[in-house]
């Protein structure tokens, strides 16, 4: 079977292919309106990547996890918005806490902890209401060893400033607002620690900041736009302008409908989603170039032929080519979602959608594009050097 | 195309076998790298924290804190200052995080008090009308500090992470404020925090120079009120003549004194008085700057808090000619003798210094205590089991994805040119690989399927190139001219798909973070190397292949 050729094309193929661009068009529409819509009322199941938040990945030390009681028990905590998804196997869990403020509730939290870890003689206040200032007080007299000691137990990182000097059964650690609230992130994943680690080992965990949260949720966005934005320059430089809309369009089309595959299988958007995202504009940008590079070259040689005769015809010479590569990609990609684990998951699943979507969107919505700023011959450059050169050889 | 000069294939094959040996390392195993040269074993991937389990923190410094604090200092300075030269003043105060205002009594006195500020620090922006002055530091004092607060911050760090020296932890600079530590292999974030809030102990003492006069490096009898604590210097020669006492020292539990450690491996020591002079928590600042006058010798200048600087300022009155020794941590790093009394709070430390010598001793001065108040703004941990995890799944994953790949191939374009794109293929893994290594890059879960991706998407070169081939077969044209042809027409597109895809993973890789880093490392390598195996690699296998075989038919 593998020692000889195998053409997945008999013969050169005629389809008509943007004689269905209305269809393409409207089924296009419907998909991003609804994906539009979908991010709207449903909301993005967005990770703590870009919210603030803490996960932790748990996994039962015998049998299986009961979402339901975890659910409940881990609801009644006063920690805000708790989520769960099975993670992997039947023993494994991701816990998702929302953003901690650095309100009373986190402070109480923190006295909670303190009193489960170092003892109940232990206990922790808010400052002053204009400060973020926490009072820890201590059953007994400790030096400053022994306060650096206690305050880690919170997941507290201090300066030697912050402590008192003298032996000294209270200690006023100041901080700002700001300050308390990143650190109450800590504070979150030992209440839930503590509260779980009876049946479940902890197998890892993530804390972001309000801070980070919204950061990257803003070189995110900015990141997108600039690859969507550069690449469309960079089809305008070496193509034409009409070239670089109709890849703009098709490269909006494909991040839009993404976004709405995962609004509909609710998954995780995080920074692997992102990094999803702009390796489907780098995918679909690839294959929708090499059919603007055959149009490019069928329209200098067939002056004469209308545009969407020639658009079909060189979609069609260029066909066995995009399905050989989506192929290729999409065997790669799939052996991704089967073995590629949990935390791929929803990275891969995008992947997969992106490969469909990308080649579709190269025909239909690119090429297509071309057609509706109707294109003509006399509107290319003459040939560049390079291209002359390489015609001669 | 299908003549390709000796020297291009020499070229090719040279830089294929060179990429075969920097990815060599990564596949060998521990005990054969042991008797390889270090330059060569070095550059190899690393496991991403995601894979091999341990911490990653993002640390931000409080420099607001920091500025605060250097204002309220300098404002104390301003109203000593204005005391000692009689000028009289309504008012001192701090506004945050900006500058200290100076209300003067009298306006006529303006200049006199500017002049006054300048014996304070020279490099004082002064600004205001009438009787206001307004002091704030040049914008070159702030970055200055910003850059030094963030240096000493992560070699504190790296002392209270790492010290027993076998942790490795990773600590590097992000952007102007913030510090990424990574340790490898801890679960227990708590622990970690322990240290991070632990402090090295900074302190001054007298030197007993009756006792040291004996000349005796371990004196026998001891007064009760001295001990021995071993010198900086004797501790280095230690570690250089014998790294073995050295490690024990450094992981003995519990800790050796520094007398127990003089006593046992005799390293160069110092007798001095028990008594602590004055305590590092008192030190407010250290750095390395050129003395004024002979020449301008690099030394140290020191600052006290008030209570430090009284302490200080009695034990150098009745100590002239004395010296004076600076234990960190259970060594001494210095001893200089007292030339005078020190009263203003700060002095300075002089002797036959190079400057990175002043510059090493005030980072030590100054690694007492932490700068300012780090926040860990993220942190992101990973147990070794789940790691373990991850890399068997992103093994096979890899695994599976190629041969399905491979096999596609081979299936469509046959055992020839199937096989030369496979082999493309893998030289293009290989250079990746390669690349990895000598950036000394870290291999993260998403780096895996980066790498997947790359696999898939690699191929299509190869796919252009063939349909094309086969396109200008059915067009009429003889194998050869097919091949040249088919090739040549292709190589636009090639090259167009591979530089737009490769925008998307520089912004990728200019955004990332810590695991998308991996992901853009991989993606982006591999569609670089890639732009070499589809252009030079594949047209050489062809261009052999014919001269070889001289083909009548393509088998394509």
């Amino acid at each position: 079977m593998l020692w000889k050729p195998h053409h997945l094309i008999r013969k050169r193929t005629s389809f008509d292919f943007l004689g269905k661009r209305k269809i393409a068009l409207l089924l296009s529409t419907v998909i991003n309106l609804a994906a539009l819509v979908g991010v709207f009322v449903f909301g993005l199941n967005f990770g703590i990547d870009f919210e603030g938040g803490i996960a932790l990945q748990v996994r039962a030390k015998q049998g299986e996890v009961h979402l339901d009681d975890l659910r409940s028990t881990l609801g009644n905590l006063g920690v805000g918005e708790v989520s769960l998804q099975a993670f992997g196997d039947n023993r494994t869990a991701l816990i998702r806490v929302q953003r901690q403020e650095g309100d009373a509730r986190c402070v109480a939290h923190a006295d909670n902890v303190m009193k489960r870890r170092a003892g109940q003689g232990w206990s922790v206040k808010q400052g002053p209401s204009d400060t973020g200032d926490v009072v820890f007080g201590a059953p007994g007299g400790l030096d400053a060893a022994g306060w650096r000691e206690a305050v880690s137990q919170v997941g507290l990182t201090i300066q030697e400033r912050q402590l008192p000097r003298a032996n000294t059964n209270t200690a006023r650690i100041d901080m700002s607002v700001e300050q308390r609230a990143e650190w109450c992130q800590q504070v979150a994943i030992k209440l839930v620690e503590d509260t779980i680690s009876g049946q479940y080992e902890l197998r890892g965990t993530e804390a972001v900041g309000p801070k980070v949260g919204e950061e990257l949720m803003h070189s995110g966005i900015w990141a997108v736009v600039a690859t969507l934005g550069a690449i469309a320059v960079y089809v305008w430089v070496r193509f034409e302008w009409q070239f670089g809309v109709g890849a703009l369009i098709a490269l909006l089309h494909d991040v839009l409908s993404t976004v709405g595959i995962f609004v509909l299988f609710r998954l995780d958007f995080s920074l692997t989603a992102l990094a999803a995202l702009l390796t489907i504009a780098g995918y679909s940008i690839n294959d929708t170039v090499v059919i603007f590079d055959r149009v490019r070259e069928n329209m200098r040689r067939y002056k004469k032929m209308g545009l969407i005769e020639l658009l079909n015809f060189s979609i069609n010479e260029t066909l066995a080519r995009t399905i050989m590569t989506a192929g290729t990609v999409f065997v790669a990609v799939l052996a991704l979602v089967l073995f590629g684990g949990p935390v791929l998951y929803s990275f891969s699943i995008a992947m997969l959608w992106g490969v469909i979507v990308g080649t579709y969107s190269s025909i239909w919505i690119a090429s297509a594009a071309l057609v509706y700023m109707k294109l003509r011959p006399e509107q290319l450059r003459p040939k560049d050097e390079d291209e002359a050169a390489k015609a001669k050889a | 195309m299908l003549n390709l000069p000796r020297w291009q294939v020499i070229a090719i094959v040279v830089v294929t076998a060179l990429a075969g040996l920097f990815a060599l390392p990564n596949a060998l195993p521990g005990s054969l790298l042991n008797h390889l040269p270090g330059w060569y074993t070095q550059s190899r991937i690393n496991l991403g924290l995601d894979l091999r389990g341990g911490a990653y923190f993002l640390l931000e410094a409080d420099l607001r804190g920091v500025l605060n604090e250097r204002l309220a200092n300098l404002s104390d300075s301003v109203r000593g200052e204005l005391r000692k030269q009689q000028i009289g003043f309504k008012d001192v105060t701090v506004q945050s995080g900006a500058a200290v205002t100076v209300v003067l009594r009298e306006e006529a006195e303006r200049a006199k008090a500017i002049e006054a500020m300048r014996t304070i620090d020279p490099s004082l922006a002064v600004s205001g009308q009438g009787d206001t002055l307004r002091l704030a530091f040049s914008e070159q004092e702030l970055l200055r500090k910003k850059k030094e607060v963030i240096d000493q911050s992560i070699e504190i760090l790296r002392r209270r992470v790492d010290e027993t020296g076998t942790i490795e932890p990773t600590i590097v600079r992000q952007g102007d404020e913030r510090i990424e530590l990574q340790v490898p292999g801890i679960k227990d974030t708590t622990d970690l925090k322990r240290k991070l809030n632990q402090t090295a102990k900074l302190t001054f003492h007298l030197v007993n120079e009756d006792v040291a006069q004996t000349g005796q490096n371990l004196p026998t009898n001891l007064p009760p009120t001295t001990f021995l604590v071993p010198t900086r210097e004797g501790m280095q020669a230690l570690r250089a003549s014998n790294p073995k006492a050295y490690e024990d020292i450094q992981s003995a539990n519990p800790r050796l004194t520094p007398e127990q450690v003089c006593r046992r491996y005799q390293p160069q020591c110092l007798p001095v008085f028990k008594r602590v002079v004055v305590g590092g928590e008192d030190l407010d600042d250290a750095k390395s700057t050129f003395e004024s006058q002979q020449g301008g010798r690099p030394i140290i200048s020191f600052t006290f808090n008030t209570a430090g600087g009284r302490a200080f300022c009695n034990a150098t009155r009745q100590n002239i000619g004395k010296r004076l020794a600076i234990q960190l941590d259970g060594e001494i790093i210095s001893a200089p003798v007292v030339q005078s009394a020190i009263c203003g709070g700060s002095g300075i430390i002089t002797g036959q210094f190079t400057t990175q010598q002043t510059q090493e001793q005030a980072l030590l001065l100054r690694s007492g205590a932490l700068p300012a108040t780090l926040t860990i703004i993220e942190e992101r941990t990973v147990g070794a089991d789940l790691g373990a995890d991850a890399i068997h799944a992103g093994t096979v994953a890899a695994l599976v994805g190629t041969a399905l790949v491979i096999l596609f191939m081979l299936f469509v374009y046959g055992p020839i040119f199937g096989g030369f794109a496979s082999i493309a293929m893998m030289v293009n893994m290989l250079l990746v690989f390669a690349g990895m290594s000598l950036l000394g890059a870290s291999l993260t879960l998403p780096g895996i399927a980066g790498l997947v991706l790359t696999v898939g998407m690699s191929v299509d070169s190869n796919v252009l190139i063939y349909e094309r081939v086969r396109e200008e077969r059915e067009n009429g044209r003889s194998p050869f001219s097919a091949l040249a042809t088919g090739y040549d027409r292709a190589l636009t597109a090639v090259i167009d798909s591979n530089l737009t895809a490769l925008i998307a993973g520089v912004l990728l890789f200019g955004m990332g973070s810590g695991p998308i880093k991996g992901f853009a490392t991989s993606l982006t390598l591999g569609l670089l190397t890639h732009l070499f195996t589809a252009t030079v690699f594949t047209r050489m296998l062809l261009a052999v292949w014919v001269r070889w075989r001289r083909p009548t038919e393509l088998p394509v």
